[in-house]
């Protein structure tokens, strides 16, 4: 197929799908449209991976469709900021509705050839999107339906949802194909309005506040972004992101490179931008999967990566891997406190980010490639993880994760799903573990000093992610005393296909990562950087250690099975567990106390709230994390 | 496979040590192993149909790692291969609804939170020395990793004190005679799922005393002797010192620990500057 | 199983429970397992759980408020397992025996294997009465079939 129709078709085809899934208020043509949409993009997606990289010039007339609809876009932004009297949008929107309008008509604008680049890098980022993206939608088709049952809504508010969902998905492959600053800026924007529409979906004063806090840190982004477009138009002559990577090291392209990582930082939600993240969970799950953990946020990532060559070895570099390492750390830390599943989940994100932000940052081959398998790998897993802590909400109806004890005897399919979702985040043989034992080796071999403070926060924070996730993981786990049988659990199709395709794809991907590496990950390092990170059928080798794979896949199952034997040859009578003999013998969960009342016995989980106070931490962060944003331009203007 | 069995006579030695120590006669060499032949046989009483299959991931992935330690693998690996064994082994304790198993189980998270970033520090700065994290090129260099990394070779106290369940840090499952928590993380094992978690638990001693005679393994004699002495030195912290609670734990551990490694690999940049 | 029977005899775990004594069996216990006399070296360790014990020491007579207690207890060892009485208030009941809440000795509630009488009994006596155990244990293991 021509490159230039499937870039129609990827970039083209799910907003038009959205914008009829708005007009038809109709459940079953959303879902052939959103099933016809799926198999369009992924699709579409490798077809054009299999085509491999090329350059593109669209029409002239997308040039002017284009600044028709960002100035739209920056009105709308006006209004909203004026309706709901923020005056921080209103502030940031003018911000940059005043320069870009100056920019397109008092100086002519900027014109770019080519306009659209495809290259190895935004093929991996095409593939992400495609599939996780529309996996996630499909997933959205039944959530939606349970979600609005759940809050009795009359008037489905179901086409608005998907149209901003589907438009999400376009709007992300055109900021990743674009070569022009100006149009990935415009895309960049409009992804923030689905973040910003689909935050506030639910209508509710806390929704709409946080999709203004969402609001207004993306603009702030943004602002970022139009400062980059003057600095490339006043001082490097040029907008192509093709050549602006070439400009090195010269203090005024690093400060671009500043500017650009500024608005990556905003829009992935690393300190001190966290606050908005954490607040866009009240929003439906199907949102929080999507946009803020597998793939919305990924753009912050992906500038990041794209113009990583640009400033290795500098400075801002290293400033780059602080701001990453610190948001890992503390988002570890914090998350020990956090008692609201989505809550953690937010943590994990932003923390996991902050970790490829940080790989980014090292900028040795090996460091690249580590953010490259961590990237791939972070999108299925939290994904994965997201998609369940929905399904888990709409049955049980409760986000505390004290709550969800004993899941596995309620809802045991989703409940052994979720589980491998979170051993797949921080245990071997999953890929995030082999992209964070590739890390590790990365920062240990870089060659600057600093790299021994660095190595202590992620070796700290990798501590704390395992201890949130196993103390989760364990109460999950907890099964009936009385040894009931499991229980059964339905799922809806869109639900069994989304999360049974993402558990298969977090499997398979884990086990082939030798593969992983060599069809997406090593393709899309950029030129000049030789890579260390090699695989083969029996190992991952990064020249400083080896991952043994297969071997380890063999082993773990043969664990388990042999396990699972023995279990089944000694067999065993389940006994209540050990309360001093004050068992009550009908009821194996309670006790007797002593005015010989029945008392079920409660087990809690660990938080650690006498020892630190979380809000105290976050208010220290985000200080912390102002000074080193600070601290970042400061390298690059001295 | 036999790192269960060198764990355990490792584990009969620690007792008649201990008791030596405590001016008594103590238990016969081979104890444990009596101890884990009687569990075996024992009415198999369990608390879940979870719990045995996890017990023996405690003790199969123990295993495995000391299998990684054995063929000169990666060191990363084989500390991620002990923290998924450490996992299944709390992951066993938190499956049944009981407060003793569950305290445990959560001081075992934190103990693990405590040693492993000291853990991996300590292969990051065999690195530095070796320039690989592959074990087996630990055995090419000239000079045993005694001479460089000695500070490191301390900051391994804790970690052993915390994983071998040993006062001052036996917060989560403790030893044979106390009963703060009844058997913390171990209460509600019995019979051979015991007897699984126990060999799993000499299999971890004896490969953290394995890893221990890496720095000096040029000379397998004198790694083994090494091995011993961090053992030893081990055992007399433990009889003289009361247990302590989980925050001195962690600060403990944290702050010797990291100084320790960091002041080595300070020390060994300051010889290389110098040196150059 | 030989082996198997060794092994029972060498590892003698054991739980103590106080059914409401004066104390003075169980401080003469927890003596025995002192250096002085160090019942470790048999391999005997005090171990707090009943699901890990194979011996339980009781002292004190039963009475109506802790037979439950005593009974959840003693089911919650698995087999094989040995109960020893210690003290003559859990053999009979002593001067106890007749009180209103007492239901006697600790055989009223859970089969008793050795009685160790005295008051308080002496750590030598108790350790007397735990080979005793043991023997049985042997003759149990060896002669019955045991799963």
């Amino acid at each position: 197929m021509n490159g230039d129709v499937l870039l129609a078709l990827t970039i083209g085809f799910p907003p038009l799908a959205g914008l009829l899934c708005y007009a038809l208020n109709n459940k079953t043509a959303r879902r052939l449209i959103v099933a016809l949409t799926a198999v369009v993009l992924i699709g579409s997606s490798i077809l054009l991976y299999q085509g491999g990289g090329f350059a593109y010039e669209p029409a002239p007339i997308f040039e002017t469709v284009v600044l028709v609809l960002d100035l739209a876009l920056l009105a709308y932004f006006l209004y909203a900021g004026y309706k709901n009297r923020s005056w921080l949008v209103i502030g940031l929107a003018a911000l940059q509705l005043v320069p870009v309008a100056y920019f397109e008509f008092g100086l002519g604008g900027m014109a770019v050839e080519p306009m659209i680049v495809v290259n190895d890098l935004s093929l991996v980022m095409s593939l992400i999107i495609s599939i996780v993206g529309s996996l996630i939608v499909v997933y959205a088709l039944s959530y939606m339906d349970e979600h609005e049952h759940h809050l009795h809504i009359e008037q489905s508010k179901q086409p608005r949802f998907f149209f901003f969902m589907l438009l999400l998905l376009g709007a992300m492959h055109g900021l990743v194909f674009s070569n022009s600053l100006y149009w990935v800026y415009f895309f960049w924007e409009v992804t923030t309005l689905c973040s910003y529409e689909l935050i506030r979906h639910d209508g509710t004063e806390i929704a709409i506040k946080n999709s203004l806090t969402a609001l207004w840190m993306n603009l702030l982004g943004g602002v970022g972004f139009v400062a980059a477009i003057y600095i490339g138009y006043y001082f490097m002559g040029s907008l192509s992101i093709e050549e602006l990577t070439q400009y090195s090291a010269a203090p005024i392209s690093l400060l671009l490179f500043a500017t650009l990582a500024f608005a990556a930082f905003t829009k992935s939600a690393q300190f001190p931008f966290n606050k908005w993240l954490q607040g866009a969970m009240v929003a439906p799950t199907p949102v929080s999967a999507l946009l803020h953990s597998s793939t919305m946020v990924n753009a912050g990532i992906f500038l990041i990566l794209r113009f990583a060559p640009a400033f290795r070895g500098t400075s801002l570099s290293y400033a780059v891997v602080l701001i990453g390492a610190f948001t890992f750390l503390i988002t570890a830390v914090l998350a020990l406190n956090e008692r609201v599943s989505k809550g953690i989940l937010a943590y994990s994100t932003i923390g996991n980010l902050g970790l490829i932000i940080l790989c980014a940052g090292i900028n040795t081959p090996l460091g690249y490639a580590a953010a490259l398998t961590l990237l791939i790998f972070h999108s299925v897993s939290k994904g994965l993880l997201f998609l369940c802590a929905g399904v888990v909400e709409n049955r049980v109806h409760t986000r505390l994760i004290e709550d969800w004890e004993g899941l596995l005897a309620k809802l045991p399919t989703t409940t052994i799903i979720m589980v491998i979702g979170m051993l797949s985040m921080f245990l071997p043989p999953f890929g995030m573990l082999i992209g964070k034992w590739a890390a590790i080796d990365a920062i240990s071999s870089s060659p600057s000093m600093g790299s021994l403070l660095i190595i202590m926060l992620v070796l700290v924070g990798s501590a704390a992610t395992t201890l949130y996730y196993a103390k989760w993981l364990g109460h999950l786990l907890v099964l009936p005393q009385s040894g009931k049988k499991l229980g059964e659990e339905s799922l809806p199709l869109p639900y069994s296909i989304s999360m049974f395709s993402f558990l298969s794809l977090g499997i398979i991907l884990g086990a082939g990562v030798s593969m992983v590496l060599g069809a997406l990950v090593i393709p899309a390092m950029p030129a000049g950087y030789i890579n260390s990170l090699t695989g083969s059928l029996f190992e991952v080798s990064t020249g400083f250690g080896s991952f043994i794979t297969y071997p380890f896949w063999i082993g773990a199952i043969a664990i388990f099975m042999i396990g699972t034997y023995i279990a089944k040859r000694k067999g065993g009578v389940v006994k209540p567990p050990y309360v001093s003999g004050e068992n009550v013998s009908d009821n194996p969960e309670a006790f007797k106390t002593t005015a010989d009342t029945q008392v079920p016995i409660q087990v809690s989980s660990l938080f650690m709230d006498n020892e630190f106070s979380s809000t105290r931490v976050l208010s220290y962060g985000v200080i912390a994390g102002t000074l080193l944003v600070m601290i970042m331009f400061l390298t690059v203007v001295l | 496979m036999l790192s269960p069995i060198i764990g355990g006579i490792l584990m009969g030695i620690d007792r008649k040590l201990t008791a030596r120590m405590q001016s008594r006669m103590g238990p016969p060499l081979m104890q444990p192993f009596y101890d884990a032949i009687k569990l075996w046989g024992k009415e198999p009483f369990i608390a879940s149909s979870l719990q045995p299959v996890l017990a023996f991931g405690y003790l199969g992935f123990s295993v495995a790692a000391f299998a990684l330690l054995a063929f000169g693998q990666d060191m990363l690996l084989m500390i991620f291969t002990m923290a998924i064994a450490d996992l299944c082994l709390i992951v066993a304790a938190f499956n049944s609804k009981s407060p003793y198993s569950n305290i445990g189980a959560r001081r075992e998270l934190i103990g693990m939170m405590s040693y492993e970033p000291v853990m991996l520090l300590a292969a990051i700065s065999i690195f530095f020395v070796t320039g690989s994290f592959m074990i087996d090129s630990i055995y090419v260099i000239n000079q045993p990793l005694l001479t460089f990394l000695p500070l490191t070779f301390l900051a391994l106290i804790p970690v052993l004190i915390i994983d071998m369940k040993k006062s001052p840090f036996d917060v989560s499952g403790s030893g044979h005679a106390h009963q703060e928590l009844v058997r913390g993380i171990y209460t509600e094992f019995s019979g051979y799922t015991l007897a699984l978690v126990e060999l799993g638990h000499w299999t971890k001693v004896a490969l953290l005393l394995g890893f221990a005679s890496l720095f000096w393994a040029q000379n397998l004699i004198i790694g083994t002797v090494l091995a011993f002495a961090l053992f030893f030195v081990v055992l007399v912290i433990d009889n003289s010192y009361p247990r302590l609670d989980w925050k001195t734990m962690i600060k403990t551990t944290w702050i010797v620990g990291f100084l320790l490694i960091i002041a080595n690999i300070a020390g060994l940049i300051a010889r290389m500057v110098i040196l150059s | 199983m030989k082996t198997m029977t060794k092994a029972r005899l060498k590892s003698p775990w054991v739980m103590h429970f106080d059914c409401g004594s004066c104390n003075g069996c169980d401080i003469e216990i927890l003596a025995a397992l002192t250096p002085k006399f160090d019942v470790e070296r048999f391999g005997i360790v005090n171990i707090g759980d009943p699901k890990q014990a194979d011996v339980l020491l009781v002292t004190g007579p039963a009475n109506k408020r802790n037979q439950r207690v005593l009974k959840n207890l003693y089911d919650q060892m698995p087999q094989p397992k040995a109960v020893i009485a210690i003290g003559e208030c859990a053999c009979s009941g002593a001067i106890f025996h007749n009180c209103p809440n007492t239901l006697g000795g600790v055989d009223k509630v859970i089969p008793v294997d050795v009685y160790v009488p005295g008051c308080a009994a002496r750590p030598e006596s108790i350790v007397d009465g735990v080979v005793l155990a043991l023997q049985k244990l042997q003759k149990v293991s060896e002669g019955e079939k045991v799963d």
